[in-house]
């Protein structure tokens, strides 16, 4: 397994100010702010509200030991299947609680992928590009930060926490690059001041007023970007306790489940209400090449309360109908299973879970053969994928974007949204 | 042969001319688990929750082996052929015993008569060897093998032909229902007392011959390996979960009061980070041995040998088995231990000097290659199972 963590886990000054350059209207960052042509579709998608929040399965989830159980086969392991409330649909019998919620879910069983690795897994799953592509595509939060996201809002618009993904604002910019964050919701220390309130702000408006002198007598905002960019941290300080669930998590922890990637998952619900379009969550680590099933097991019994949990409280607080939460990860994982007792990468078949806005639930889409070897109906591609993710969240999925002079489309030629998972 | 087993003492056991009696192939699934019943049986259990029992007495048929298929791939199949070549031909198994829906991961012996297995099916059930058969069932012992070569007829190989047999199938004789995979299984020095450790926690001590419980307790993690000493006092309970950066990963090893529950030595700080796969006290409840599993780095699969009355660690065995250890067992002449490993061989250990006496089977090429999942050694120390993941159950016999 990877058991390294990944520097973008960790939050640093300058991912702050990053954080805040996202959420900054109007701010013309040097040699991107005049690369795109996006305005069509966004003022209408950003009325409605919607939201996104990515469960990110770091290394890759088995799907033949989750959504997609081959009972009886050589490939079938020694997890059993329980009833689901969707009539003749068994899921693994360590997913009790999501079992319950499959009405709300839009299961894609036959995921066709061309990225077999790690990086180029991660990379393309977040883009629905290849790595290997020139073009720095930009991550799915990016997008959904740059047509969802409130220019004028305190909060930045691409949040992720855990381990998540590789591409981050891609040709986009640093506007949409996301802020990383712990899945406790704790910040660094540094953006605790170390000055009483009162001195914090004179300081602050003695700063304001030397830049605002310095314009005055040189005839130009030099240090625009910067200002700006400042001005926004302290913002986004403002309201720095939205992500402090230290006094609600107590009351949430039973649903959720008492762990890290439960309380990310709450910390995401909490800020989705707070209008942040995009929230990405990961848990770590399904890469099972070794012992596959003792891993999935203690992973299943973290992921079980807290997605459940999470589709519970957003119905509960009525977000789920505006909220679209994505199950995946990069890979799934092969049918043999090896002489390690594991499963390894594997993306001739595998499965994605869609639920709440915009979905259609208790929908089983596509199949793979009888012992999971190979799709056995309706392939979906990357592309289809992020095509069903944007028309469900009220995006165009074909929006075009110019990088340079070259056009760019949201999604690759051919995509096609999944009409059937579209409510 | 490493250095070590020639400078072995003479033992009234002759390991060093250990010989393979047989390779008896059962590749429906992984052999996970063995047990000599007795003088006469032999049972072994799979992945898929069956348990065969072998007649060992027997006459052997001294017809070779036939020859490895030509341009047959390196698969988990042949894997065993590439070991050591059996002595005889391979036995059918005579029985089997059916009830089990899921992994068998451990089986024990009492009284040469009474099976007993714990399953990932969630129960622990007893087999009476001496009761009656019942209907009988047909099985093919390289069943698995034919349906690989089928679905990839490109790989050239041909189809070798059935060995289908003739079994008696038994029901179980009780079975008692558990909450969770039950992984660990063990059996008092008296036969009196059954311990059992499952994937939720639970620890839970049985009167052996009633099935009634005794006692139970619940530890943090999962139960894995457990043990109880001779005189019943102490129980050794290693606990794993193995959540690697949610919220930690848990190890642990405790020797428990077995009559109160309670904790006497926590050795969790001595063997941090280990997860202890099999643990067994020798018959004078001196000498506690563990061994680490999962797949440990290099030759992490290092072998423990503790003083179970203050939990200190008195000796080390090395080298240990590559990518970790799977079982442990005390040799009945109280003088040898038996260890098994992801490495594909048994170790046979001198306690007295820590020595390396005799390796079996040959490494068959590092992590991607197969384990020896258990071991057993019969009640009267000549022979030794093992429980091979390719598809085999492999006897050895010691000269006396």
């Amino acid at each position: 397994m990877n058991g390294h963590c990944p520097g973008h886990e960790h939050l640093s000054r300058r991912a702050l100010l990053k954080g805040a350059l996202a959420t900054t209207a109007g701010v013309a960052v040097a040699n991107w702010g005049g690369l795109f042509n996006s305005q069509t579709i966004a003022a209408e998608a950003q009325k409605r509200g919607k939201r996104c929040i990515l469960l990110w399965m770091n290394g890759g989830a088995s799907q033949i030991d989750t959504f997609d159980m081959k009972p009886g086969r050589s490939t079938a392991g020694p997890f059993r299947e329980i009833k689901t409330a969707l009539p003749g649909y068994r899921i693994c019998e360590y997913l009790p609680k999501m079992a319950q919620q499959v009405g709300k879910l839009g299961i894609i069983r036959s995921m066709r992928t061309q990225s077999p690795d790690h990086p180029d897994g991660i990379y393309h799953m977040h883009t629905c590009y290849k790595q290997s592509e020139r073009t720095p595509h930009p991550e799915l939060g990016a997008m959904i930060a740059k047509y969802l996201g409130q220019a004028d809002a305190d909060l930045p618009s691409f949040v992720r926490m855990g381990p998540t993904g590789n591409a981050g604002s891609g040709y986009l910019g640093p506007r949409y690059e996301p802020f990383s964050i712990d899945r406790n919701g704790k910040l660094p220390y540094f953006t605790s001041p170390y000055l009483p309130a009162a001195n914090e702000e004179r300081r602050n408006d003695l700063l304001r007023a030397i830049e605002a002198e310095h314009k005055k007598a040189n005839g130009a905002d030099a240090y625009e970007s910067h200002r700006v960019a400042k001005e926004r941290a302290w913002r986004l300080l403002r309201a720095k306790s939205l992500f402090d669930t230290s006094k609600d998590w107590p009351a949430h922890e039973a649903l959720y489940g008492a762990t890290d990637f439960g309380r990310g998952c709450f910390l995401a619900r909490k800020l989705v209400a707070a209008g942040v379009p995009f929230v990405e969550v990961g848990q770590d680590n399904y890469d099972s090449h070794a012992d596959n099933f003792v891993c999935h097991k203690a992973n299943m019994q973290v992921l079980d309360p807290a997605w459940s949990g999470l589709l519970i409280d957003l119905e509960r607080t009525g977000q789920l109908q505006d909220t679209l939460v994505v199950w995946m990860g990069e890979v799934g994982r092969t049918p043999t299973i090896n002489n390690r007792a594991g499963r390894d990468h594997f993306i001739r078949g595998w499965t994605i879970v869609l639920a709440g806005g915009g979905i259609k639930g208790g929908v089983v889409y596509g199949s793979t053969d009888a012992d999971g070897r190979e799709v056995a109906e309706n392939p979906v591609s990357e592309g289809d994928l992020f095509a069903t993710i944007y028309t469900a969240l009220g995006v165009n999925p074909r929006e075009k974007h110019y990088v340079g002079t070259r056009p760019v489309w949201a999604t690759p030629e051919g995509s096609k949204p999944i009409k059937a998972l579209l409510s | 042969m490493p250095d070590a087993a020639k400078r072995t003492s003479p033992d009234p056991m002759n390991f060093d001319k250990a010989t393979l009696l047989y390779s008896l192939p059962w590749d429906a699934d992984w052999v996970s688990a063995v047990s000599f019943v007795g003088p006469k049986h032999l049972a072994a259990g799979n992945n898929r929750g069956e348990i065969l029992i072998w007649d060992l007495s027997a006459p052997p048929d001294k017809t070779p082996e036939p020859p490895p298929e030509k341009n047959k791939p390196a698969s988990n199949a042949s894997s065993a052929d590439k070991s050591e070549k059996p002595l005889h031909a391979a036995l059918p198994p005579v029985r089997q015993c059916v009830g089990h829906s899921n992994v068998i991961n451990r089986l024990l012996a009492v009284e040469n008569r009474w099976l007993l297995s714990a399953s990932n099916d969630h129960t622990l059930r007893y087999w009476d060897l001496a009761a009656a058969p019942g209907e009988p069932a047909k099985l093919i012992l390289n069943a698995r093998t034919i349906e690989d070569i089928a679905r990839n007829k490109s790989s050239g190989r041909k189809s070798p032909p059935p060995l289908e047999v003739t079994v008696k199938t038994q029901p179980s004789a009780r079975t008692i229902q558990g909450h969770e995979w039950i992984v660990g299984l063990s059996l008092s020095q008296d036969q009196s007392t059954l311990i059992t450790g499952d994937d939720a926690g639970n620890v839970i001590l049985y009167d052996r011959a009633t099935g009634t419980e005794k006692k139970r307790w619940q530890v943090k993690g999962w139960a894995y390996a457990v043990a109880l000493s001779p005189d019943l006092q102490q129980a050794c309970v290693s606990e794993r979960y193995p959540l690697v950066f949610d919220s930690g990963r848990h190890n642990a090893v405790k020797l428990w009061n077995a009559t109160t529950g309670t904790v006497q030595h926590d050795l969790s700080k001595e063997f941090k980070d280990l997860q202890i796969a099999a643990a067994a006290y020798s018959a004078d409840g001196k000498t506690l041995a563990l061994g680490r599993g999962g797949e440990a780095d290099g030759t992490g699969g290092k072998i423990f040998l503790l003083d179970p009355a203050t939990g200190k660690k008195q000796r080390e065995l090395t080298p240990g088995h590559l990518n970790g250890l799977t079982d442990l067992c005390f040799h009945p002449d109280g003088k040898h231990l038996a260890t098994s490993g992801r490495d594909t061989v048994v170790r046979l250990w001198n306690l007295a000097d820590g020595k390396l006496v005799k390796e079996l089977g040959k490494p068959r090429g590092g992590q991607f290659k197969d384990w020896i999942h258990a071991l057993s050694i019969s009640p009267d120390g000549t022979r030794l199972a093992t429980a091979d993941m390719a598809g085999f159950v492999h006897v050895w016999q010691f000269d006396a």
